[in-house]
């Protein structure tokens, strides 16, 4: 352990936690330093944290955890804290343990294809790392320049990439963890993936933070596509587009991406830093990506080229070259931050739906606009039916947050009454676990908070993320329990 | 209780809560934070984020301190300061930003609060009193200090603090300094004193005004006198307006706002005559086009800003532009470029200075990674936050190509933080301005220079 610097506070728990981390500047626990830890990417409520601590390797965060779970300190974890649901929020005066200052790239192994990070580590990073001998990373979240590759487990990130390639949970093979007792445990050996017993790496995965906090992570590396060509299509209506969604798939094509934004999306895209030109009077634009080996790859264009025309497009092009194709990528990844140019705040909810059903949802969800006053933009990984719409409001108008709230909370809802669900890629958080009730009944909640309790018996670890709030639920139990004994 | 009634519930950060806890005069702009989405895109760009990983230390922290304390939960005290003053102003995350959130005038707006509520006091107060207030802004005594650190170099003086170990009691960022200060020469405004049009060789293409900066005047006067040479070789009739002083970026980089203001109505009407003005340091450059961002409060002085700033040219932007004879000479070096944070984030300029280079025969490029990534320079940041700064160049050093033989780039302090770089960590690359390599290609085509 470093030697400590000294620190301020009287609060014992402060010091013992200074102790840990060696104190300095790796503790913050003033009232005014820890207000920009008040919230993450989710900006709408707002809590300040006990402290933040910044450990530098494993034994530092167990011996944090310990600490907490011997004191019943309630703590979280937090990487870059670009997370949409507001999953490291400390909604109970948490102590937030911020992974960023474990940010190394442990180890490469090309011949087995996996590398080895810290959770700290930026996910973009990865793939810049290991680009020049040829292969990358490839869930791509569009905040990969920055978010953290442990917050990506955590939430089990998507990207535009995943409708060929998967989500996070595909691409981990091996995590070690601290439980929230501080014990440290490795899931997975030597980076073999599918051990025997249950998949504690997938139930881990996505697991928002309240099963444990993972230290390291083996992840799987793929060699770089030989081919990609990269098209943009431009509709004069969105049941045009969304129909060419459809058709592509349908034609047999993986696309590596297949992404669409609305009118309103466009307006923000095209305010915002990195435009390209999106004509303003359309309603819908199509990015399409395919990859692979070189052979097939400019059949596969032609047939896109084909079924956009036959569906009324107004104007495809394909990419001439990697500079366009990055402009092209550029301005739709930074789609959300966009918003930021025609409005001063959005909400971005993350539903899921059966992809047929784009046209009907996006008709539903104007008229959630029109009746709460809210402008609403559509970003959409139309590939894999996970639809983003972005709620764009006024935090200092009066009444606009409860207003945005009810209109994220509406669009889910016709999310799932279509067959689809409340989250895609983004978590459940704390933003959306009353909605788990759209999808999930109350035995169904119950039965996966006591694999929590399982993990996180005090529940001292990220509580009130991830399922409603308890009072129901535990009277769904009791009644469960009842029902059994008797 | 709901999520909202838990969040409404909460004691602000700071005991009071009124409705802003800003001064009255010259606050920050709320339309520039409503801009912000708080979505972590800035994160990655900022150097004293990477060095630090605390939120309150990068773009989007601060963005959020700067509206907290409007919001009244947060007064401007120490903990709002230190944030705000950490800032190497390089403007990396306007670049990364999706939604173009000024964050670089937001902090320069937040620095002049803080100096109203706390004035500099003590050690700090009276030096940067000297600099910012007695030096900078008057000519004559920069001019004079360039004298003294000229008669310190020749007189053996120079020799004799570093023989005697007097060095050993300075603090060590001013010892790196003095360590690589430049040769001191005549300034140019000196030279031109009596002379302030100067003539292009040729025919005259264009009338230019050339502001010279007042660090750039005092120790880089060669660079100034290697401008103009290119300027005139080029067609340009170049004109020194007698009036100009220095730009102002370095107070408004301190807050002290009011001096800023001071200094740009004196540009603007020093150079109401002139069509273009031509600047060769990034850093001015940027200052003289946000001159409007200082007279939110005076419509008039707005708009005479506007006008100013329209007219002003980096100089690689301005040969690029209006075209340049390319250089015959052969000038047979490695050479990497760094981009100033106030060409490249602050000015868009990046491909101009890098084509000037190529345009020279013989000069093979070597890409640096990360070449748009502060030095630490940052105006007198390297003095102010030695600690900071020391940390960002040392990451920046990593980048520098084992081997190279030179560095170029646009602006006088990187050009002194740099050169601090390459000698604190064992290098030995020449530390060059690009339109110095230009003037040097076409002095050795007449036949003069040594290169």
């Amino acid at each position: 352990m470093a030697a400590v610097k000294a620190i301020k506070s009287k609060d014992k728990h402060i010091q013992q936690l200074a102790a840990i981390v060696g104190g300095g500047r790796s503790i913050l626990y003033q009232k005014e330093d820890l207000l920009a830890y008040d919230c993450d990417g989710f900006t709408i409520h707002k809590h300040l944290p006990k402290a933040v601590v910044f450990p530098k390797d494993t034994q530092e965060v167990a011996a944090l955890v310990k600490y907490c779970h011997e004191h019943d300190l309630p703590f979280l974890a937090r990487g870059a804290g670009t997370g949409l649901s507001g999953g490291a929020i400390p909604l109970n005066e948490e102590v937030i343990i911020s992974m960023v200052r474990m940010k190394r790239l442990l180890s490469v192994d090309m011949e087995n294809r996996r590398a080895v990070v810290e959770p700290g580590f930026v996910n973009l990073k990865l793939t810049n790392s290991i680009s020049d001998k040829g292969y990358y990373y490839a869930p791509d979240p569009s905040s990969q320049y920055c978010c953290t590759i442990g917050g990506n487990v955590a939430e089990n990130a998507g990207g535009a990439h995943c409708l060929k390639y998967g989500v996070t949970t595909n691409h981990i093979l091996g995590l070690e963890v601290v439980m929230p007792n501080g014990d440290i445990i490795e899931i997975g050996k030597d980076g073999v993936a599918d051990e025997p017993g249950y998949d504690l790496l997938g139930l881990i995965t996505g697991s928002e933070g309240t099963l444990g906090i993972v230290t390291k992570i083996v992840v799987r590396i793929l060699k770089n596509p030989e081919a990609k060509q990269t098209v943009l299509a431009y509709f004069d209506k969105v049941s045009d587009g969304s129909q060419a969604v459809s058709d592509i798939i349908s034609s047999g094509i993986v696309p590596a991406a297949l992404e669409m934004m609305d009118k309103t999306a466009i307006e923000g895209v095209e305010a915002a830093a990195f435009p390209v030109g999106h004509p303003k009077d359309i309603d819908a634009v199509l990015l399409i990506e395919v990859d692979g080996i070189s052979a097939g790859i400019d059949e596969q264009i032609d047939e896109i080229l084909k079924v956009c025309r036959n569906r009324n497009v107004r104007e495809v092009k394909v990419a001439q070259d990697e500079a366009e194709r990055g402009r092209w990528w550029a301005n739709r990844k930074t789609g959300f931050g966009a918003m930021g140019a025609i409005s001063p705040d959005y909400l971005v909810q993350d539903g899921v739906i059966p992809r047929s059903k784009l046209p009907v949802v996006l008709d539903r969800i104007n008229q959630i606009s029109n009746e709460s006053g809210l402008r609403i933009a559509n970003i959409f990984h139309a590939g894999d039916g996970n639809l983003h719409p972005l709620v764009l409001f006024d935090a200092r108008v009066p009444g606009e947050i409860e207003k945005a709230l009810e209109a994220g909370s509406a669009c889910l809802k016709v999310c799932a009454d279509v067959g689809g669900t409340i989250t895609g890629e983004h978590g459940v958080g704390i933003e959306k676990r009353e909605e788990m009730r759209f999808v999930f009944t109350e035995e169904e909640i119950a039965a996966q908070t006591d694999v929590r309790e399982v993990f996180n018996p005090k529940n001292l670890l990220n509580a009130g993320k991830l399922f409603p709030s308890p009072g129901r639920c535990v009277e769904v139990k009791k009644e469960m329990k009842a029902s059994v004994t008797s | 209780m709901s999520l909202r009634e838990m969040d409404l519930n909460q004691d602000p950060a700071c005991a009071t809560q009124s409705l802003s806890n800003y001064l009255p005069k010259d606050h920050p702009d709320e339309n520039k934070w409503a801009d912000c989405v708080h979505c972590g895109m800035c994160l990655e760009s900022c150097p004293t984020y990477e060095i630090t990983g605390q939120e309150q230390h990068s773009p989007r922290g601060r963005v959020h301190l700067i509206k907290s304390v409007a919001e009244g939960k947060l007064e401007l005290n120490q903990f709002f300061s230190e944030p705000v003053f950490a800032c190497l102003d390089c403007r990396a995350c306007t670049t990364a930003c999706p939604a173009d959130v000024d964050v670089g005038g937001l902090i320069e707006e937040a620095r002049g609060q803080v100096r109203q509520a706390i004035p500099l006091t003590g050690w700090q107060g009276a030096v940067s009193k000297l600099f910012l207030k007695g030096i900078f802004p008057k000519q004559t005594r920069l001019n004079k200090l360039g004298g003294l650190l000229k008669f310190y170099q020749k007189s053996g003086m120079q020799t004799a603090v570093r023989k005697t170990g007097l060095i050993k009691i300075m603090p060590d960022h001013l010892v790196e300094m003095e360590s690589i200060m430049p040769e001191i020469k005549q300034p140019v405004r000196e030279k031109y004193k009596n002379q302030t049009v100067i003539p292009a060789k040729g025919e005259t293409k264009q009338e230019v005004a050339f502001l010279t900066g007042c660090i750039m005047d005092v120790m880089f006067s060669d660079i100034n006198e290697a401008t103009i040479n290119v300027l005139t070789r080029n067609g340009n009739e170049v004109t020194i307006p007698k009036n100009q002083g220095c730009c102002g970026a370095l107070h408004v980089h301190a807050g002290d706002r009011d001096t800023g203001r001071k200094l740009a109505k004196q540009n603007i009407e020093a150079f109401k005559d002139a069509d273009k003005v031509i600047v060769n340091a990034a850093g001015c450059g940027c200052m003289l086009k946000e001159y409007p961002e200082l007279f939110p409060d005076e419509p008039e002085w707005h708009e005479k800003a506007e006008e100013f700033s329209k007219k002003v040219e980096d100089i690689s932007k301005h040969l690029h532009d209006t075209g340049y004879e390319k250089p015959k000479a052969e000038i047979n070096k490695r050479i990497t470029y760094h981009d100033a944070c106030h060409l490249a984030h602050g000015q868009g300029i990046r491909q101009e200075p890098r084509d000037i280079l190529l345009d020279i025969p013989g000069v093979e490029m070597v890409h640096m990674p990360n070449s748009d990534r502060c030095c630490g320079s940052a105006g007198i940041y390297n003095i102010t936050n030695p600690e900071m700064a020391g940390a960002v160049l040392e990451n920046k050093m990593a980048n520098v190509p084992d081997d190279v033989e030179m560095i170029s780039m646009g602006n006088p302090g990187c050009m002194l933080q740099m050169a601090i770089g390459v000698q604190k960590y064992g290098r030995n690359q020449q530390i060059v301005h690009t339109v110095q390599l230009l003037d040097w290609a076409y002095q050795k085509e007449d036949g003069k220079g040594d290169l």
